[in-house]
């Protein structure tokens, strides 16, 4: 019981972490970014090569929190060159022409990441892995505990910037009125660069978190991920920030227990059905407001 | 519009075709081309290289003996990246190019929907490693599997649990045709001592709830049915869960990478059943040393299997005197003890091995080695 509700928490952090570039993403230009999950995959990718690098001068942990760092950097501007280069051009065109050109971005991700790295699973020359340790009847390692927590760190950063910081109040102005927005005087172009840099960073760090746990990454690693963590903004309430991490856990723990209801071959079901149920009883997720019809 | 498709038609049709020329149908000259669709991307994209380079070098030799019916060979390897759609259009593409026969097929799952589309083209196939049932459940004419089949495969797994007397058994597959057929094969022959199956997503990363279902069932061994790249995952988060039993995969997860992922220190004493590798085949230097001149890297899993596929395909074409579809199908049907790798071959009716050739390894340091 204990090991199923930590399975879930672990599995549900990766998700909200990724769920909240989706959401904040979503919140600002009402664009679902189906590119984010390869973000993700190229964060862990960028770990791997930085790892690699690193290998001679230093390794184990400290090396791990530096490349996770270069990883986020890295991940940021290609999430803001993504939207330079695919979005932005688009931002008066139809919504289902964006959603296209995202789905096209996934695809040159992961093809294009395919053709640098090759097609074969690559092994993380970092792992995380110490002795589990047994708490209140759950096995779990210090390891994981650490992403756990750097996972919430993260978030929380996250909130505070987005809730606490004048560039946060701009972020939600947009999301509540771009046009208002404009008009008292913010840069809109330059908002919505900054939600990519942070969603993108935020996947990146998950990207390399979970290489850096289970050891090996491919090139098609961001696509479940990704639509688990678009699940999982839609369970929370797509949008909505505190949302999305309580979506991400949600969904960890719904997939944790049912699978240990069903077995193992259940589990995307129940994570798509749990979509499925959402989308058609409360849209706008545990968290989220009914939608206003926008002009 | 009609028009248009009609050149597209020319212009696909033109493309692959180019070695025998779109006019060498009829030419005597020609190259005779296999068709070879085998994995180059995608989670078993380690494999089909080593498939790829042992094909090739039989069909070298052969050229350098003259050829087949006194025209060269050619290998078309296509990539079916183990996923059954692309698998279908890379076998309608080889069917487009006309090839003599097919010797690819790794992944079940993706070599069972490619095999309607070679037998309604009176294509052979001869399936160096894909074993599942499914294969020649169906019984269609033109397929041959020269690997041992599902069944098979499920018995030495038995024989051997019933030699370690072993009573708890749990079988961990990916729900993929290959991988479901030898699980549901071995709980079936173990009958009571079989503690349950337990089902991971192929390509997933957190195998946790799989690995916290199969410690729920409390087994002795644990016999892994899938590929590598989930093999390796699953065994590091088992051994990592304080599993301290025995862990058995079935061939498709016996490649060195699988001890890479699963992490040296964590793969140590994994079980492996598998057909004969080059390396324990006695007389097999010599190949192997050829082999690793030609291409530059060690023979892997396979590479012995598809060598043998183009052999014996080449044997079969020279029976026959032709090309013909039918005529090679009989002549494949009348294989006597043809010499392969694993053992002389025959087929039985169902055009599967007559004799199992399967063995079971042991992960001793970075590598398998034989279990005397």
């Amino acid at each position: 019981m204990s090991q199923l509700i930590w399975n879930g928490l672990f599995t549900g952090s990766f998700y909200a972490l990724v769920a909240l570039g989706y959401s904040m993403v979503y919140g600002i230009i009402r664009l679902l970014n189906f590119a984010h999950g390869d973000v993700y995959m190229l964060g862990a990718f960028i770990g791997y090569y930085c790892l690699t690098l690193l290998s001679g001068v230093t390794s184990g942990l400290p090396a791990l929190l530096i490349v996770l760092v270069v990883a986020m950097l890295a991940t940021g501007l290609a999430g803001v060159g993504i939207e330079r280069l695919a979005y932005r051009p688009l931002r008066q065109a139809p919504r289902l022409a964006v959603l296209i050109t995202a789905v096209g971005v996934s695809f040159s991700l992961e093809y294009g990441v395919r053709l640098i790295a090759g097609a074969d699973p690559k092994v993380y020359p970092v792992r995380l892995d110490g002795q589990p340790v047994e708490l209140l009847g759950a096995r779990l390692t210090a390891e994981q505990l650490v992403l756990v927590a750097v996972a919430f760190v993260l978030m929380g950063a996250l909130h505070t910037l987005v809730m606490r910081t004048r560039a946060g109040r701009a972020m939600r102005a947009i999301a509540a009125d771009p046009k208002a927005a404009h008009l008292s005087g913010i840069e809109v172009g330059q908002v919505i660069a900054r939600v990519f840099f942070l969603g993108s960073a935020l996947a990146g760090a998950a990207g390399v978190m979970a290489g850096a746990y289970y050891g090996r990454i491919e090139f098609l690693m961001g696509f479940v991920i990704g639509l688990k963590a678009f699940t999982a903004a839609v369970i929370g309430g797509i949008g909505n920030l505190p949302g999305a991490m309580l979506g991400g856990l949600a969904l960890g723990l719904l997939e944790s227990f049912g699978t240990g209801l069903t077995g193992g071959e259940w589990r995307d079901v129940f994570a798509f059905g749990c979509l499925i149920v959402f989308l058609v009883a409360r849209p706008q997720g545990i968290l989220g407001e009914k939608a206003v019809v926008r002009m | 519009m009609k028009l248009r498709a009609a050149a597209i038609l020319a212009v696909l049709l033109a493309l692959p075709g180019c070695s025998g020329g779109l006019f060498g149908g009829g030419d005597d000259t020609s190259e005779i081309v296999l068709g070879m669709p085998v994995p180059l991307s995608g989670d078993s994209a380690a494999i089909g290289p080593y498939m790829r380079n042992g094909a090739q070098l039989a069909i070298d030799e052969l050229n350098a003996k003259g050829g087949v019916l006194g025209r060269k060979l050619k290998l078309a390897a296509e990539d079916d990246a183990c996923d059954p759609q692309t698998a279908t259009a890379a076998a309608t593409k080889l069917v487009s190019q006309k090839v003599v026969a097919s010797v690819g097929g790794y992944c079940s799952g993706a070599t069972l929907p490619t095999l309607p589309v070679f037998d309604r083209a009176k294509i052979p196939v001869v399936i160096p490693a894909a074993n599942s049932d499914q294969l020649f459940e169906k019984k269609l004419p033109y397929v041959f599997l020269i690997n041992s089949t599902g069944t098979q495969q499920a018995g030495t797994a038995v024989e051997w649990a019933t030699k370690q007397s072993l009573s708890r058994v749990v079988v961990v597959h990916d729900n993929t045709s290959y991988s479901k057929n030898i699980a549901d094969l071995t709980s079936a022959a173990l009958k009571e001592r079989s503690a349950g199956s337990v089902v991971i997503t192929k390509g997933e990363a957190e195998h946790g709830p799989a690995v916290t279902a199969v410690r729920a069932k409390n087994p002795d061994l644990v016999y892994f049915t899938g590929y590598y790249a989930d093999g390796g995952l699953f065994i590091r988060q088992l051994r990592q869960a304080g599993y301290t039993g025995k862990i058995m995969v079935a061939d498709g997860s016996v490649d060195k990478q699988l001890i890479t992922i699963a992490g040296q220190d964590k793969a140590q004493g994994v079980y492996a059943t598998m057909t004969g590798l080059p390396e324990f085949t006695p007389g097999a230097e010599q190949w192997i040393s050829k082999y690793k001149e030609k291409f530059g890297s060690e023979p892997g899993p396979y590479s012995t299997q598809s060598y043998d596929a183009v052999r014996l395909v080449a044997d079969a074409l020279t029976r026959a005197a032709s090309t013909d579809g039918d005529k090679l199908r009989k002549a494949l049907e009348e294989t006597k003890a043809f010499p392969m790798f694993s053992g002389p071959l025959s087929f039985t009716p169902q055009h599967t091995l007559a004799v199992s050739g399967f063995v079971i390894l042991e992960v001793k340091g970075s590598r398998f080695e034989l279990v005397k």
